[in-house]
């Protein structure tokens, strides 16, 4: 591998690094060790100084500071990143496969010469070769993919463990100025719209906490409600649920309601029949519990218990606050 | 206004995806295609944007046989144009591959908006519309969910989709390339028979000639991930249980 | 909603009347031009079902008809509320085929125009079109139910011939609450030594959608084309099916567009054999049974008996009749698509149909309710939860009934 090694292009969010630039992070760790070449870390931002004393994981951190780099835009991130990769001529540059990421990937390949890969769950080192693992059609199949060196890499969320995003030191710390901004820009940001708190479009929620009829009353939907709110997410039900009027009809997932595919889908006393399954089979992780063992639910869940959901749910929401309370 | 609306054809996967011999590709008579979703969502942006503003909408369809029928589908839609381009079958996911051939065929056409879904189920590189973008030499924004064109037609402004329902509004010089994630409204509805009169009636500009040699990501191996016919059951009590659930909400990085 | 229609262009004629447009081309259809003869007596609107939701009932759209107002019908919510029940066709005394002509012609209308067409219902049209069945799976594994009979089902491949062709159906080859009551038919058949076989994944939709009334006639269309061209490549002395839609379907829609078929549903299929039927129970079954009449095998076909018949060769039940039997029966709310639209309906209505309909079963005392039709086991088996009836009320199938007496029900392996 070349001198420079490998670069992670940071994400940030409200003056911290995203949970993908950790998870980024920790890859990068893992391979810049194996490969015995440093690992830097590259962050474009309109203000630098939250991010001097984070332990990242990098042996290096670039910040590259200026007021038109707040906002994320596409084409002006592309050449400022385009300015500095060039510079620095790594071998593997490492990208979220996030909104973000995705815009910069074409365009970087061909400023770079080199050869993007997307929706990658992991990525290895073997006899000098980089090779990603990428998830296809929706996770029904793998694809182990050989690319030549510069290699960009997409990572998808969640593929490596945050944690060791970070170390017991803070890597050296260089700031520049926005070189590569000059010029007129074709794309300008205009700001940022804020969801209304109101209007929850299931489609576009993450993590659905799915009610069934195993919730037995309408007073039950609370704590099911509070359990949604523990995961940053929504409550959402099958059509018996919904036909009791426990929950509008804006909140039906099934064959007449909406189709959802969340990251997340946790059933909750859901059967699994059919016409709901239909909904909602697409989630990326489906977490079902149901005290019968036999339901359907179980063919279409990655996982599931047959404990009492009534008496599950209230520890769960305690849990998960503690969990992120350490945050 | 001039609209062009990218139509890849990818494997359904409503059938079983059969791996071939070779270990390394799919197996071609198993394959049965679909339009790739996100781009019946760019084909459906790009009829608002000509009911709005008026104009032409050309459906550039890319693939085998299958490519045609979804270019009878999007002109029963509306479209206005249908150009056929065959791609060989191994060829049909490498966006590069892609994005090259296609950047000759569409500089002439004069666009100012070329529309293409932000994904492809298939997709192992970067997308489309990004690496069709940096060759035309024009701007690129992806993950969209709505559309404007500014009356003179020389702007856009677009939402592009974050985390959490949050949009960013950025406006956009044409003539540009723009990823749709999702159009402002679902992709229409036309009826079977209408369908089957564009079909009869319709008229394919085909761009002939060789693909080009791009050096793109090379397959080592397909294989399927270990398959959760029935859910792994999570043993112990409500308190274990709730544990574990924990974890694999955290591992999934959805805390 | 379509929103200015007052005039419309015909074939390259500009400014043609929409309301002038839309009766010419219903009186085309097969018993379209009745619709002249409608005295605006209102049984229709009287018998429906939802016609007190509508802001158009079937009397009034015929009313507006007339006075040149189709645009209003277009702007309404009432054609989508149909369920396809044909009480008003049934009841019209100048046999008006206000259900199949008329509710149909303005649905094909709307879907032409693409506006205000519930999603749903365009989804199960989306995949009805590429995949042969409503539910979008694969086509390829249309018969693999058959790997769980437990008795041998043939498959006919073109060319080979069997006295009867089982005509499975979309709900009974997929639905997974429908698959016992598959097999339970399969078992029977086998038992009564029937030569039957069936079309296994060369069978598509029987195109019901059309038949009751959804409108997309191109679909129907393409559907018959290739399930005839698949039935004349097969011999068989009899056609038998599960399914009352697909009954309907093939018996009558088919006719009409120029294949006349002999069509028998299973429950008549059984009654035929009613004596060795009754030979063959092995045991009793102590149940309080009520039948609920299938619109498309009641109503459309005529046909009461022929279930009563099966479940009364059954030792030990007792089969009571709801206060609303027979052409009176009150349809489970899910025919004419409308199984893809029960949010949309019950949004607007006040107490959905099926919910009647199980507390009117279980009013009569019965332990069970019986039915004929496959879309009736997921809709009265919900009902029953939604109502608080379950472990007092269930619903089966006559098959599943009928196998079960016979000892036929349970894992086998073939």
């Amino acid at each position: 591998m070349s001198p420079t090694g490998i670069v992670v292009v940071a994400e940030q969010e409200k003056g911290e690094p995203t949970d993908v630039t950790l998870e980024m992070l920790a890859c990068g760790r893992e391979l810049a060790d194996r490969a015995g070449g440093p690992l830097t870390c590259l962050l474009l931002t309109d203000r630098g100084a939250p991010f001097r004393a984070l332990p990242l994981a990098a042996d290096r951190l670039v910040i590259v500071e200026d007021p038109a780099l707040g906002a994320f835009n596409p084409e002006v991130h592309a050449r400022v990143l385009a300015h500095q990769l060039k510079a620095m001529a790594p071998a593997l540059v490492l990208l979220g496969n996030t909104a973000a990421g995705m815009d910069l990937a074409g365009p970087l390949s061909l400023l770079l010469g080199g050869t993007a890969v997307s929706g990658c769950v992991r990525v290895a080192l073997e006899g000098g070769v980089i090779v990603a693992t990428s998830r296809l059609y929706g996770g029904k199949l793998l694809a182990e993919v050989s690319v030549p060196a510069p290699a960009l890499v997409l990572l998808m969320p969640g593929s490596y463990p945050r944690q060791k995003g970070m170390r017991d030191r803070v890597p050296k710390v260089e700031v520049q100025g926005g070189a590569g901004l000059a010029g007129p820009l074709r794309v300008r940001s205009c700001g940022i719209l804020e969801p209304k708190a109101e209007d929850v479009d299931l489609r576009k929620v993450p993590v659905l906490v799915g009610a069934g009829r195993g919730v037995q009353t309408k007073d039950n939907l609370r704590i099911v409600e509070d359990l949604a709110r523990a995961l940053g997410g929504a409550v959402c039900a099958t059509r018996p649920v919904v036909d009791q009027g426990w929950l509008p009809r804006s909140r039906q997932v099934g064959r007449s309601g909406l189709t959802v595919k969340p990251r997340l889908y946790l059933a909750l006393g859901i059967s699994g029949a059919p016409e709901h399954v239909e909904g909602m089979k697409e989630a990326d992780l489906v977490v079902a519990v149901n005290t019968d063992a036999g339901a359907p639910i179980f063919d279409v869940a990655q996982y599931g218990a047959t404990v009492d959901i009534l008496d599950l749910v209230p520890i769960l929401t305690e849990k998960l606050k503690a969990a992120k309370g350490g945050k | 206004m001039k609209a062009a609306v990218v139509l890849r054809q990818v494997p359904d996967v409503v059938e079983d995806l059969v791996i071939a011999g070779d270990g390394r590709s799919l197996s071609e008579e198993d394959v049965m295609y679909i339009t790739n979703e996100l781009d019946e969502h760019a084909l459906e942006q790009a009829l608002l944007l000509k009911a709005r503003h008026s104009g032409t909408v050309t459906a550039i369809g890319l693939g085998g046989d299958a490519a045609r029928d979804a270019l009878a589908t999007s002109v029963a839609k509306g479209a206005d144009e249908a150009v056929f381009v065959p791609v060989d079958f191994a060829a049909r996911g490498d966006n590069v591959v892609l994005s090259s051939h296609l950047a000759s065929a569409l500089r002439e056409g004069g666009y100012d908006v070329i529309l293409a879904g932000v994904h492809a189920a298939d997709q192992l590189d970067a997308g489309l519309g990004g690496l069709l973008a940096a060759r035309l030499g024009v701007p690129y924004v992806g993950g969209l969910t709505g559309v404007q064109l500014d009356a003179g037609g020389r702007t856009a402004v677009v939402h592009k989709e974050y985390p959490g329902g949050r949009l960013g509004v950025l406006e956009v010089d044409l003539p540009a390339v723009l990823g749709i994630q999702s159009a402002e409204q679902p992709p229409r509805y036309v009826p079977v028979s209408k369908v089957l009169q564009a079909k009869r009636a319709l008229q394919v500009k085909e761009v002939r000639g060789p693909l080009p040699q791009v050096a793109g990501v090379t397959v080592r191996k397909l294989l399927k991930p270990e398959s959760a016919t029935h859910a792994k059951m999570l043993q112990g009590d409500e308190d274990a249980v709730a544990t574990q659930i924990v974890a694999l909400v955290k591992e999934r990085g959805l805390l | 909603m379509l929103a200015e229609t007052k005039t419309m262009e015909i074939d390259g004629e500009k400014g043609v009347d929409a309301t002038k447009a839309f009766l010419g081309r219903l009186l085309l259809l097969p018993g379209g031009e009745r619709i002249a003869e409608c005295i605006q007596c209102g049984m229709c609107s009287g018998s429906c079902p939802v016609g007190y939701a509508m802001d158009i009932n079937p009397r009034k759209m015929i009313a507006k008809l007339r006075a040149g107002r189709v645009d209003d019908l277009y702007r309404s919510n009432s054609i989508w509320l149909c369920v396809s029940c044909y009480n008003c066709t049934y009841r019209c005394p100048n046999n008006i085929p206000i259900t199949d002509r008329l509710i149909a012609s303005l649905r094909e209308e709307l879907l032409a125009g693409g506006v205000g067409v519930p999603p749903e219902l365009q989804a199960a049209f989306e995949k009805t079109a590429r995949y042969g069945n409503p539910f979008g799976e694969s086509p390829k594994k249309r018969d693999a139910w058959t790997k769980e009979a437990g008795v041998d089902v043939p498959v006919l491949e073109a060319g080979e011939s069997a006295d009867v062709l089982w005509w499975v159906g979309c709900f009974g080859s997929y639905n997974k609450r429908n698959r016992k009551d598959t097999i339970a038919l399969a078992r029977l058949l086998d038992v009564l030594g029937v030569d039957f076989g069936i079309l296994g994944t060369d069978e598509w939709c029987s195109g019901d959608l059309r038949c009751t009334s959804q409108g997309e006639e191109g679909l129907f269309d393409a559907l018959y084309r290739h399930n005839t061209a698949q039935l004349g490549k097969r011999k068989y002395k009899e056609l038998l099916v599960g399914d009352p839609h697909a009954f309907n379907a093939l018996s009558k829609e088919y006719r009409r567009l120029g294949t006349p078929l002999k069509v028998k549903h299973y429950t008549q299929f059984l009654a035929e054999r009613a004596s060795e039927v009754r030979k063959l129970m092995k045991q009793p079954m102590k149940a309080k049974v009520t039948y609920h009449d299938a619109c498309c095998l009641g109503r459309r076909n005529g046909e009461y008996d022929a279930p009563r018949t099966v479940l009364e060769t059954i030792p030990g039940i007792r089969l009571v009749e709801m206060p609303r039997n027979r052409e009176n029966a009150l349809c489970c709310g899910g025919g004419g698509g409308a199984n893809w639209l029960d949010s949309f309906i019950w949004e607007r209505t006040r107490m959905p149909l099926p919910i009647q309909r199980v507390q009117e079963a279980a009013k009569t005392g019965a332990d069970v309710l019986a039915v004929s039709c496959p879309l009736e086991i997921p809709r009265f088996e919900d009902a029953i939860k939604t109502s608080g009836l379950e472990g007092r009320l269930r619903v089966r199938e006559v098959s599943d009934m009928a196998a079960e007496a016979m000892g036929l029900s349970g894992v086998r392996v073939a």
